[in-house]
């Protein structure tokens, strides 16, 4: 597979769908505003004097709902679409994607825990309780993965076909566990947990944020920092080793990173399926499988993806919203079947 | 003395406060819960309402609304495009980030009990009733509700003394397929109970069913709450998926009954007790001398 696009042109496409996708996730929304008052609002949140007569719905609207609401959709899509890009290196297999290493079910374990079991114990602390789903949602999901990475060493070395069946594994067994939660669940708890598998960038709040923001900028430096590694991984373990990469450092770099990003995402904001398996196909049709470019082109795409996703969320039903997930999956699924059929032609 | 003297100037002040607010009652009202928008339409507030959620299906003219989506799951820009000056809905409804937006815009936010029971009614109306401004109408409705719930109970009191409370199980489903049982600790099993009925389930919550628990427990009278579909249609449905049900007493007796699933959420509704008698006919068939 060789680069359609180079790389610069890449980057500048990319970056302006990347503030296309940002600004009309601003602009619209069920209420209507008038794009000048966007404008204009926006222009004041930034700091600038503008005069704020007749604003106060527009700046509540656009600070308060929209500006957190599209920060967590380019944290989160940009993250997943590079934790993505990250399991895909690692496993050496286009299949794979951030849910491989276990972290996906164990974040849902987590949040069927905390949904379910979290008002039958009762004393939660006031001030902690609106953050103890995103909370155990986090843990579940690094514990999972952990316990993935673990089973995956052997005499100091990490065996990825292993970790990979410890994967299929563990991902069985946490289903089953958030299965017997569902089953016992009551009526109203059962729709939360069915909505959070859905996932929803709706009710973005500062205070969620920042955390979220902050791993996610940690692991968007961090992780295009190892792409020549990442490139080497790509022929293979040993003929990596004997290019002088560490290896082992290596993968457990990037099972680290994928579980702290991923996490923190689906604790933010539920599970999101399918942007962190198609973003990075999607940049390497257009890109060539040179992580070099496809790991930060993979954020920008990623954040574009899920931005635009959100709009089709909040405006197809509105008043109403539809669960993020559903939209990704509609878009992403489709892609994925071009993708198996065009490779067997 | 003191205190109760303070307790009373408090009342004062409440009352007058609460007289001056009624020339600027709230005139657009989004509700989220079922039994709410049916009491705020019963209560004449149904023009006022400019948006209703999933769980408010009656009146029928709700329907016609625009939809809010499931009231634990609003969308703070969705119910804001309303231009809303109130949202009503149960404590279930949320999530709570997107509660503190709408109040932040300036929409005042109200939520209302949705345990089935009576002291929470009575609550719910005196509260509604002061935001439509038609507290005399919610006081007089809650008194004619709770006199027919007395004179029912006393109605099932009655038929008790003279025949054992039928054993039933309360089935919820959609369009027949694999329905869930309704268990203790449910608004279904309250109406059991209210209606004369003895639940046979013993679990707690909604619980789908094994066919050889059915067949044991060999109900006297089924009834079924069907999402999907209606009437004879849902009932055809329910034993054609069903099949194990055609053999149960209730279904040789031909005691099936139908129950709107909207009444078994968000608390005691207007309908509930004219299903109440339903359900108690049912149970009780009048005998034949």
């Amino acid at each position: 597979m060789t680069a359609l696009v180079r790389p610069r042109t890449l980057f500048i496409g990319l970056g302006l769908l990347c503030l296309l996708a940002s600004w009309l996730s601003l602009a619209l929304g069920p209420v209507s505003l008038p794009l000048f008052d966007t404008l204009r609002a926006a222009l004041r949140l930034l700091g600038l004097p503008v005069a704020g007569d007749g604003l106060e719905q527009a700046e509540l609207i656009l600070g308060q709902i929209r500006l957190p609401r599209t920060l967590l959709g380019l944290a989160v899509g940009g993250v997943l679409a590079l934790s993505g890009v990250a399991m895909q290196g690692l496993f050496r297999n286009p299949l794979a994607d951030p849910g491989l290493v276990g972290v996906s079910s164990g974040a849902a374990l987590g949040a069927a825990f905390a949904i379910v079991a979290g008002s039958a114990l009762g004393g939660v602390p006031e001030a902690l309780g609106p953050y103890v789903l995103s909370l155990c949602a986090f843990l579940g999901g690094l514990g999972v993965t952990a316990l993935v990475y673990r089973l995956g060493r052997h005499n100091g070395r990490t065996h990825v076909a292993t970790m990979l069946l410890a994967g299929i594994a563990l991902t069985a067994l946490s289903g089953s566990a958030v299965g017997l939660f569902t089953y016992l669940a009551d009526d109203a708890t059962l729709r939360t947990l069915t909505f959070w598998n859905l996932g929803s960038l709706n009710g973005a709040s500062y205070a969620r944020l920042w955390p979220l923001l902050l791993v996610s900028a940690g692991v968007a430096v961090w992780l295009p920092r190892r792409a020549r590694e990442l490139n080497a991984l790509l022929l293979g373990e040993s003929e990596a080793a004997h290019l002088g990469i560490d290896v082992e450092r290596l993968k457990r770099e990037l099972v680290f990173c994928t579980a702290l990003g991923v996490g923190a995402a689906v604790a933010a904001a539920g599970m999101i399926g399918f942007v962190g398996l198609v973003v990075p196909h999607l940049v390497r049709l257009m890109a060539g499988p040179d992580h070099r470019v496809l790991l930060p082109a993979s954020v920008l795409a990623g954040a574009s993806l899920l931005l635009f996703a959100d709009l089709v969320a909040r405006l197809a039903l509105a008043p109403a919203e539809l669960p993020i997930g559903i939209v990704t999956a509609f878009i992403g699924a489709p892609f994925f079947l071009y993708l198996l059929l065009r490779g067997r032609a | 003395m003191r205190l109760n003297l303070r307790v009373a100037a408090l009342c004062v002040v409440l009352l007058v406060s609460q007289g001056a607010l009624a020339a600027d009652l709230p005139q657009r009202w989004v509700s989220a819960g079922g039994a709410l928008s049916e009491w705020a339409c019963a209560l004449g507030g149904e023009s006022k309402l400019v948006g209703v959620d999933t769980t408010s299906q009656h009146p029928d003219s709700l329907r016609a609304l625009p939809g809010i989506g499931y009231q634990r799951q609003l969308s703070a820009e969705g119910v804001l495009s309303l231009r809303p000056q109130i949202l009503v809905g149960t404590e279930e409804m949320g999530p709570p980030p997107v509660l503190a937006q709408i109040r932040a815009a300036g929409v005042q936010v109200e939520l209302f009990s949705a345990a089935p029971n009576l002291t929470a009614l009575q609550d719910n109306l005196r509260h509604l009733g002061q935001l439509l401004g038609t507290e005399d109408r919610a006081r007089a409705m809650f008194e004619d509700y709770q006199m027919r719930l007395s004179q029912h109970g006393a109605r099932v009191n009655e038929a008790r003394l003279k025949q054992k409370a039928p054993g039933v199980l309360l089935l919820v489903g959609s369009a027949g397929g694999k329905p869930l049982i309704a268990g203790k600790d449910t608004a279904a099993d309250w109406l059991l109970q209210q209606a004369g009925g003895h639940n046979l389930a013993t679990h707690s919550g909604y619980k789908p069913f094994s066919v050889e628990t059915l067949a044991s427990l060999d109900p006297e009278v089924l009834i079924f709450a069907d999402r999907a579909l209606r009437g004879e249609e849902a009932r055809v449905a329910l034993f054609k998926e069903n099949p194990i049900l055609s053999s149960t007493r209730a279904a040789r007796d031909g005691r099936v009954i139908e129950l709107d699933p909207t009444l078994l959420v968000g608390g005691l509704g207007p309908r509930l007790p004219q299903s109440l008698v339903t359900l108690t006919n049912a149970f009780y068939p009048v005998q034949v001398p």
